[in-house]
């Protein structure tokens, strides 16, 4: 039975603050005790063990001492939401102790957690470094050890590249498998819950284990996935019904190293990386094959497209009005030459929201609709195509379709007259770049930063479960190695991971 | 009527401020439109800050006079008023006319979210309790298509002729305005549920009697929408809202730009209530609130081919205003062009009693809205079983309805078309008349016996008529809401007076003030016959003797209207005085007891013709 934490209790040493990190700017909202998960009723099974948990504060929290500010002057503190968050009430009930909420860019919008309301997130690993964006926070509270497991969202990388930056794991589900209600959203056909934590059997024993996560349906999520479509998604998979340790062997497994990802942009350490963990992985038994995601140049752009759009809308919403913070100094009418809360949006958002903002409603806009809202959506397909047709597993959502082999690049070696070789896994790295410095970061051209998502985005638009994992790298900074794996395939995407993760160690 | 305090008299005289309170909370439903826009522009003067300048006080009376002195400036046009029946075309110009209809779906629960709505209830409801979080759009929250919303829009459809489309989808379209929570209103923009249906109008509908004997009105499309959320004014630039309202589902129906008279675009407004009416897919009709009507009229030369540019005239609250803001926009329109101007693709306003439309904002201040298809929301699929059920348990149709009681209950087209018009009262009609066949041991039959269904349906429309306008007078004038007769007289009531009228065991005078008794609840359901015996209200005809007694002494001292008799027999006139002996009937009854008490207009007539043919008459001859 678990009662109010004591000083002894041992979730609580961990939240304790060295004060180093206390100029990391990582919390929004960390109250001095933490919230305890709810008491289970007595005739059920024993409480769950506890475990600390940091919370992205785009999520929403019902408790008094957490406000959800998404990290906005629009929201801020005094906004506490009258929702719990379905991702919050699942894992208190399987002991998650809250310790508090962290900082992030402004509804998510941004790579390196620097528009922030409550000022910009740095690492101090190496010091004064990006932790990434938009989930800086959390990563770095996982970093530091100060909890076990941090929630993030990831709409186009979100996740992973903080995890990327700080050096551990970050792990984005398959698009509906996680509830997304009391999410806010950013562009909601893109937006997933994500997990960061230093290790992944945590993370495999939420999604996977015996009270595993991909198996509930949640009814106020209209995108999430309903229990009959996880039934038949987990069929043609493996790792959902063996719930025990390792399965997988790394041996004789594909992995396909994605021809277009070799970008001009890339640094040459991570290029070093990425070529010496496929040689790895070779020298264990797996195959290494290239692929070719003839679409992957074109992604970035129609995410930055999409994400916007969304975005130009959900934040409609903000007005000040019926919550969050209104402007009441300003004239309140349309005699003013706009409208009642022209005045509190343009004070509550900040530049890199009022940005996107701006982007989404122009490419929604009547004139421009077809030549990039359409595009993008045409774009979204292809990515899609593209990633299924380099996956030995079909897609359980769409019918099967049939490839023209003309369309491939020459370079793709060819299996058999059938076409290339499918693999299993795709491996790439998750950014193109090694952690950057927090001041080149705010000297750069804000679209700058929008080059960071190029590896992760296309796993988003196309929904796909992906993960971040450590890569050694020679110079000082931690880097990413991400793993994409085919739509529903999270079990053993978590469970190759693992291994890949363990092999890259030593 | 009460009397109303000055100072809020003075209020809705000077700034055109209505009070909230009484009569007018009646209302559920304001009038609003989905565009902010107009409503701001359309409020008279709450929404508008004080002007900087000093307001120039005018003296009331001096207000009083020169509005007079307008009137009579721009009297020689309203005395020249045109009867609108004469007013349906306009030589050498085509009129073209394409209509939106909003109508409030008939459901439990909002279009997004499980919270009732709050007209599925009979009470008042508190604003501000039918509210989901997503209706107040808390971060989020999320839409959850609510399946039992679909039934009544798909009987709407149906009822359209419309084909039920097996997939579609729900778009955002964006615009800020503070009834509207979330930015944007989830609509079917791109994909709707019904397409391509179509509404006969007959001239018993109120069409044009240029548009010959029938019209066929195209339906474009059928979408669902929310509703938005109400806005209270209050003194001091105030104003609640009530986000009760908020979600609630509606349809927009949406026509082809095929209308050409004014009359017939009023006429096939009237018919979509009474279809979606018949159908129980809306909550209530236009008068009421629970329609609205949007119109986009263009004029253009006769036998040119192309469409004038069109303006739009939005949220129009009755048939009479659909008619004459059309006949206002197309004499405008034809003015400016007769002039050399050019048409301006616009919005623009009406409100009641106004002879001209008004400009409420232009293309440049038209709203992009964004349209972009709803991401947290997957197509609607409705199964072709779904729609088969609901076609196949709908029912008669208007149409059908109004051809059987035209020519099985003997009706007037007048009168069918009433029943089918008031809320209710058709099914009163059924009640009643049921009741009354059953007492009677008849049925009507075409051709045959039809005389107690047309009593039935003189009551159900007249006399329950009469007791709402008394009604309304007593309530006050302003009553919105017409008082719901038929709730208070229930039909065995009605039907057991009909009964005892139909067997002349009452008179109507008798039968009338039975009906008030029942109305104002002194007889108590079922208690009819008792009250009859009670007050002794049988009744019992005088003889024939008495009858002629009185003839008798009514006739004295008439020798003058005896001669126009005597004249007729003598084929010295050609026809024969019944006018005269409709005067002397009259004498009888008010001669008689008690106010002809227990006699019978026609027994007297046969009586007094009698006595002049065979008395009377003899009596003038004897003496020539």
């Amino acid at each position: 039975m678990l009662s109010r934490p004591g000083p002894r209790s041992p979730w609580l040493r961990n939240v304790r603050l060295t004060p180093q990190h206390r100029l990391l700017n990582h919390f929004i909202t960390h109250p001095a005790e933490p919230i305890p998960p709810p008491a289970a009723p007595a005739s059920s099974s024993p409480n769950p063990k506890p475990f600390t948990l940091a919370v992205k504060d785009n999520i929403a929290t019902t408790s008094p001492n957490l406000p959800t500010t998404c990290a906005s002057g629009i929201l801020s503190r005094s906004y506490t939401s009258p929702i719990e968050a379905t991702i919050i009430g699942q894992l208190r009930a399987r002991g998650a102790v809250i310790t508090g909420k962290t900082n992030l860019d402004e509804f998510g919008m941004g790579s390196h957690s620097i528009y922030s309301h409550y000022g910009p997130v740095t690492q101090d690993n190496p010091p004064e470094t990006s932790a990434g964006g938009s989930s800086g926070g959390s990563a770095v509270a996982v970093a530091n050890g100060e909890v076990e497991l941090a929630l993030g969202t990831d709409t186009g990388g979100s996740v992973r590249l903080p995890a990327a930056y700080t050096g551990i794991i970050g792990y984005k589900p398959s698009y509906g498998m996680i509830s997304r209600y009391g999410v806010i959203p950013y562009a909601n056909s893109l937006d997933t819950v994500g997990f960061l934590s230093r290790q992944i059997d945590p993370i495999k024993e939420l999604i996977v284990g015996e009270r595993g996560l991909w198996k509930e349906h949640d009814r106020n999520d209209p995108t999430s996935l309903t229990e009959a479509v996880r039934k038949r998604c987990a069929a043609q998979r493996k790792g959902y019904r063996s719930q025990q340790g390792q399965t997988t062997e790394l041996k004789g497994l594909k992995f396909g190293i994605p021809l277009e990802y070799n970008i001009a942009e890339l640094d040459l350490t991570i290029r070093d990386a990425w070529a010496a963990a496929a040689k790895r992985l070779q020298d264990v038994g797996a195959r290494v094959v290239p692929v070719s995601l003839p679409t992957t140049k074109h992604a970035l752009a129609a995410y930055y497209v999409i994400a916007p759009a969304e975005a130009s809308s959900n934040l409609a919403k903000y007005d000040g009005i019926r919550y969050g913070v209104r402007d009441t100094d300003a004239p309140s009418d349309a005699a003013a030459g706009g409208v009642l809360y022209a005045s509190t949006r343009g004070e509550g958002f900040g530049e890199e929201v009022k940005r996107r903002i701006l982007l989404g409603s122009y490419t929604l806009s009547s004139e421009a609709m077809d030549n990039y809202f359409i595009k993008a959506q045409r774009v979204r397909r292809l990515v899609r195509r593209d990633f299924n047709r380099v996956f030995a597993l079909d897609d359980p959502l769409q019918e099967r379709v049939t490839f023209e082999l003309s369309d491939l690049p020459e370079e793709v070696e060819m299996e058999d007259k059938w076409g290339p070789e499918e693999v299993d896994f795709l491996l790439c790295p998750t950014a193109p770049t090694l952690a950057p410095k927090l001041k080149e970061v705010m000297e750069k051209q804000p679209v700058d930063a929008y080059m960071n998502d190029v590896f992760t985005v296309p796993a988003s638009l196309a929904g796909l479960p992906a993960i971040s994992i450590p890569m050694k790298v020679t110079r000082e900074g931690a880097a990413g190695l991400q793993l994409i794996g085919q739509y529903w395939d999270d079990a053993r995407l978590l469970d190759v991971a693992g291994a890949v993760a363990t092999e890259l160690r030593t | 009527m009460a009397r109303i305090p000055t100072a809020e008299l003075s209020r809705y005289l000077l700034s055109g401020q209505l009070t909230r309170r009484g009569c007018l909370h009646l209302r559920r439903y304001s009038i609003t439109s989905p565009i902010p826009q107009s409503r701001r522009s359309f409020s008279t003067s709450p929404t508008t800050p004080p002007s900087p300048e000093p307001a120039v006080v005018v003296p009331f009376r001096k207000q009083l006079k020169d509005q007079a002195k307008a009137a009579k400036l721009s009297g020689h046009a309203s005395k020249k008023k045109i009867k609108k029946t004469d007013n349906q075309t306009v030589p050498g110009w085509d009129l073209t006319v394409g209509i939106e209809i909003h109508a409030q779906l008939n459901t439990p629960s909002k279009l997004f979210s499980p919270a009732s709505t709050p007209s599925s209830g009979k009470d008042v409801i508190p604003p501000n309790t039918c509210v989901a979080p997503f209706d107040l759009a808390i971060p989020g929250s999320q839409p959850l298509f609510q399946p039992t919303t679909l039934i009544p829009a798909i009987r709407a459809a149906l009822a359209l002729n419309c084909q039920i489309q097996p997939i579609s989808r729900f778009d955002r379209k964006h615009y800020f305005h503070w009834d509207q929570p979330s930015g944007y209103q989830i609509t079917q923009y791109y994909h709707p549920f019904a397409r391509s249906g179509s509404v006969t109008l007959y001239p018993r509908d109120g069409i044009a009697v240029e548009d010959g004997g029938k019209v066929e009105v195209g339906i474009k499309q059928v979408q669902m929408e929310q509703d938005t959320a109400k806005t209270l004014a209050q003194p001091n630039s105030t104003h609640y809202l009530d986000f009760n309202r908020v979600g609630v589902p509606l349809v927009e129906i949406i026509t082809e730009a095929c209308i050409n008279r004014p009359a017939t675009a009023a006429a096939f407004v009237r018919k979509v209530q009474i279809l979606l009416r018949s159908v129980d897919a809306c909550t209530s009709g236009l008068e009421q609130g629970g329609l609205r009507a949007d119109v986009n009229v263009s004029v253009k030369k006769m036998g040119t081919k192309e469409l004038g540019t069109r303006t739009e005239i939005k949220n129009l609250s009755s048939f009479k205003a659909v008619e004459d803001a059309i006949i206002a926009e197309r004499d405008r329109q034809i003015r400016v062009l007769e002039a050399g101007g050019k048409i301006e693709g616009e919005t623009r306003g009406w409100s009641l009693g106004a002879t001209e439309t008004r400009r409420l904002r232009g293309k440049e201040g038209e709203v992009d809205y964004r349209y972009m298809p709803d991401p947290d929301l997957g197509p609607v699929v409705i199964g072709e079983d779904l729609v088969q059920r609901l076609g196949g348990t709908m029912g008669a149709l208007p149409d059908e309805e109004v051809e059987v009681l035209i020519i099985k209950y003997g009706l007037s087209e007048r009168d069918a078309m009433a029943l089918m018009l008031m809320e209710g009262r058709l099914e009163y009609f059924y009640g009643v008349l049921e009741e009354l066949e059953r007492m009677l041991g008849v049925e009507a039959v075409e051709g045959g016996e039809q005389r107690h269904a047309i009593l039935v349906s003189n009551w159900c429309l007249h006399e329950l008529g009469k007791l709402a306008e008394a009604e309304n007078v007593i309530v006050g004038e302003g009553a919105v809401e017409e008082v719901d007769v038929t709730s208070q007289v229930p039909e065995q009531d009605l039907a057991a007076i009909l009964f005892y009228l139909h067997q002349k065991k009452v008179t109507a005078k008798a039968a009338k003030d039975l009906l008030w008794d029942v109305f104002r609840g002194t007889i108590s359901t079922g208690g009819v016959t008792e009250q009859i015996e009670s007050q002794d209200l049988w009744y019992k005809e005088i003889s024939e003797a008495e009858y002629i007694v009185i003839a008798d002494e009514v006739i004295k001292g008439q020798e003058k209207v005896l001669q126009d008799f005597f004249k007729f027999k003598h084929g010295k006139s050609k026809a024969y005085p019944q006018g005269k002996l409709g005067f002397l009937v009259g004498k009888m009854m008010r001669a008689g007891p008690e106010q002809g008490k227990g006699m019978d207009p026609a027994s007297a007539e046969r009586v007094m013709r009698a006595r002049i043919e065979e008395v009377y008459i003899p009596r003038l001859e004897g003496r020539e």
